[in-house]
């Protein structure tokens, strides 16, 4: 009797051990179940044609890019051969030069700051509008951008896209093109300039109130820092002009 | 016995728990980014997008092809390349905005309340749909051209104050902007239900001039 009185704590115990992770693995499994349940509904069967159209359309435009600038180097060689020819000519060509430098046809090489913006990652589930504060949108970009400018920057580039003076940041669904690229996060802004004035603008509580205040709140990835012997690359895309006329000469 | 078999199971029990969590802590990554997971719409408008690109670039490809044979043909033949130099220079100084430019395009004219990152939007917005050249009133934005506002609300394009009312006018394809600015649910009408109380006015225009960049940056 007094054995069995004994025994009965370790009978009731062993269950308890077995049941308390049993919970736990059913409940993990149920959230799994949900989570795939989820995707699967988004991921329609109609999208694969889609997909393959818009990879091929992206390969394309590396070839393509790639076309244009063979043939901008191939054009500037044949024009500083030409231009050791007449004093009017090597005037021009020096004058393209610069405007090639200013509109970010060039590459730049040199010191400035990083910064790094990329969605949360968190391992909490958060409701739809804390998930939108939490991941970077486009409008995060052309901030962190135009805070660049401000702080005196010569040079940058989105993951590798060179910002010029045509450079659109598109956003359509959770993708975001720059220059028609098309990118997901993170992002790497280079941004070759005097170091000191950028990472004072960035600094400034005025500037990208909003991202910093998602960063501390919602754990969005938002960090600057000083950076040496950037490669910022040059602007690969069309120009496109077409419709504007100069009326200076 | 028993003992071994209890603790077998457990450790199996456990090996899932293991497994499960950490499948469970990817997948709860706040937000999942992938084209798979776009919808049919969002893809299709991306490739429409990167289709466009495209053709402009190949329109440039093919337009390049040209003026090298013909600059190579110049050059091989003492003519010299002043030809495509003053091409060259002239294209560039659009884009670099160092130079006033006419042409086609649209206005947009804001009346009443605004700010710096609508502006920062609306002339994103205007570059997506192919403006060459863009100007803030008098002001020309230029290719590091950057936005803010003063107290008394005042926009700035490079630290220079505009008034209101603004005009924001882009030399372009007339039809394709203005389409881009006023669609359903574009930015013109975001803006309208954003800043009720301001009037916004999208307007093809036959004839626009645009003034040089003020202060060209150096370096």
């Amino acid at each position: 009797m007094a054995t069995l009185t004994a025994r009965a704590p370790r009978r009731i115990g062993a269950p308890i051990v077995l049941i308390l992770p049993a919970l736990l693995f059913g409940l993990l499994v149920s959230v799994q179940w949900r989570t795939q349940l989820e995707r699967s509904e988004l991921s329609v069967r109609y999208n694969a044609p889609l997909l393959d159209a818009a990879r091929s359309l992206q390969s394309e435009q590396e070839v393509l890019k790639k076309q244009l600038a063979d043939l901008r180097a191939q054009l500037d060689e044949i024009q500083r051969g030409a231009a050791s020819q007449s004093t009017a000519s090597r005037d021009l060509q020096a004058q393209i030069e610069d405007l090639r430098s200013a509109a970010g046809l060039t590459e730049r090489t040199g010191d400035g700051v990083q910064i790094v913006l990329d969605d949360a990652h968190t391992t909490v589930t958060a409701p739809a509008a804390n998930v939108d504060k939490s991941i970077c949108h486009s409008t995060d970009l052309t901030d962190i951008i135009n805070a660049a400018w401000r702080g005196g920057a010569q040079a940058i580039a989105v993951n590798g896209e060179r910002v010029v003076g045509s450079t659109s940041v598109y956003c359509v669904g959770s993708t975001i093109m720059v220059n028609g690229t098309l990118m997901s996060p993170a992002f790497t802004i280079s941004v070759i300039g005097p170091q000191n004035e950028l990472l004072g603008a960035y600094d400034d509580p005025n500037e990208l109130k909003d991202v910093k205040q998602r960063r501390d709140v919602y754990g969005l990835g938002f960090r600057v820092t000083r950076a040496s012997g950037l490669r910022v690359p040059a602007y690969a895309g069309a120009l496109n002009v077409k419709y504007a006329t100069p009326t200076e000469r | 016995m028993r003992g071994n078999a209890g603790v077998i199971w457990m450790s199996i029990v456990a090996l899932f728990l293991g497994v499960l969590a950490v499948t469970q802590i990817k997948a709860q990554d706040v937000y999942t980014r992938s084209l798979e997971l776009e919808t049919p719409s969002s893809l299709t408008t991306l490739i429409a997008n990167l289709a466009e690109r495209n053709n402009a670039l190949r329109d440039e490809i093919f337009d390049m092809k040209l003026r090298t044979e013909a600059a190579r043909d110049d050059a091989a033949n003492g003519r010299g390349t002043l030809t495509e130099a003053q091409r060259q220079l002239a294209q560039l100084r659009v884009f670099a905005a160092r130079t006033s430019v006419k042409g086609q395009g649209i206005s947009v004219r804001i009346d009443g309340a605004f700010d710096d990152k609508a502006l920062s939007d609306l002339v994103n917005e205007m570059r997506n749909a192919g403006a060459e050249a863009i100007s803030l009133n008098t002001v020309r934005v230029g290719p590091r051209s950057y936005f803010g506002i003063t107290t008394d609300k005042s926009l700035t394009v490079d630290g220079s104050a505009i008034r209101g009312p603004w005009t924001v006018s882009a030399v372009g394809a007339p039809e394709v902007m203005y389409v881009a600015m006023t669609r359903t649910g574009g930015i013109i009408g975001q803006f309208e239900l954003i800043y009720r109380g301001t009037r916004f006015n999208v307007s093809r225009e036959s004839a626009l001039d645009l003034p040089s960049l003020a202060n060209p940056p150096r370096g």
